[in-house]
């Protein structure tokens, strides 16, 4: 009579060392990701040294180089974009309008924008701008 | 025979909890945020900013400071009184002019036209110059 011997059982990998770096992941891209809407169109900031950083928060109006709209990530007409604004401003007036325009965009559609802003009562319009790579 | 031998049955091994759940769940949370964050670091330069105290300009008023009014053309070149100005002299200019009035105060007037780039370059030229006074206008016909 032979007994079989049992196979040696295999150790369990260790899932801990996978939740260790699944974990080490996520918690890297909370914080180093931004969760602001995007422009549905290519954006490019401007390129500016005396930047200084931007809090979350607030109304992002995005333009593109030929003057395309988006409000928060989609694009509205410039009408409907200034209800938009005009409806938070009257809820929040103290709010943050930023103004993502890419850097080719001609300073027409951009001026018009603030000023259309500060008759509406804006408190604090900022432009987007992006720090020169390899720092500032 | 006696009672004594008795057979303890064993004790069934602890069940552990389970970690599979929790791995889904981090691994969507880990997804999630891999999809929807964006990498860009941002910054901005304040375009607008109303406060509830008049500024100091409209209080000083009465005494004008020296104004400078800077031309930006539609290819991006800051004009100072009819003469086009590199970036680096226009900065010197600025200093040499700072030095003499430091309450100098910078108007860009810029065509519209120009880009948004050569605005953000020429006012970071103006900040990083000292000068504490820069105001943006425009033409209304400029629209």
């Amino acid at each position: 009579m032979r007994i079989a011997r049992p196979a040696p059982r295999t150790p369990p990998e260790t899932i801990i060392a996978l939740i260790d770096v699944v974990f080490f992941l996520l918690v890297f891209f909370m914080l180093i990701g931004r969760m602001d809407a995007t422009a549905p169109f290519d954006v490019t900031p401007p390129t500016g040294t005396t930047g200084s950083d931007m809090p979350a928060g607030g109304v992002t109006l995005s333009l593109s180089a030929e003057g395309a709209l988006a409000l928060d990530g989609v694009i509205v007409e410039m009408s409907a974009a200034e209800a938009a604004v005009a409806e938070r401003l009257e809820k929040q007036p103290d709010i943050l309008i930023r103004i993502n325009a890419h850097r080719n965009t001609e300073l027409r559609r951009v001026l018009p924008l603030i000023a259309r802003f500060e008759a509406m009562g804006a408190r604090e319009v900022v432009l987007v701008v992006t720090p020169p790579k390899g720092g500032p | 025979m006696s009672g004594d031998l008795s057979l303890r049955r064993p004790k069934p091994p602890r069940a552990l909890i389970s970690l599979v759940p929790m791995i889904d769940v981090m691994l969507i949370l880990l997804v999630f945020f891999m999809v929807t964050s964006t990498y860009l670091n941002l910054d901005m330069i304040p375009a607008l900013a109303q406060r509830d105290t008049p500024a100091p300009t409209q209080a000083a008023s009465n005494t004008p400071a020296e104004v400078l009014l800077i031309r930006l053309g539609a290819d991006g070149q800051p004009v100072l009184r009819g003469q086009a100005f590199e970036n680096a002299a226009l900065a010197e200019l600025l200093h040499a002019r700072l030095s003499d009035t430091p309450g100098l105060q910078v108007i860009i007037l810029p065509t519209g036209s120009a880009r948004m780039q050569a605005l953000v370059s020429l006012m970071d030229l103006v900040t990083q110059s000292g000068v504490r006074e820069m105001r943006v206008v425009r033409l209304e016909a400029a629209e």
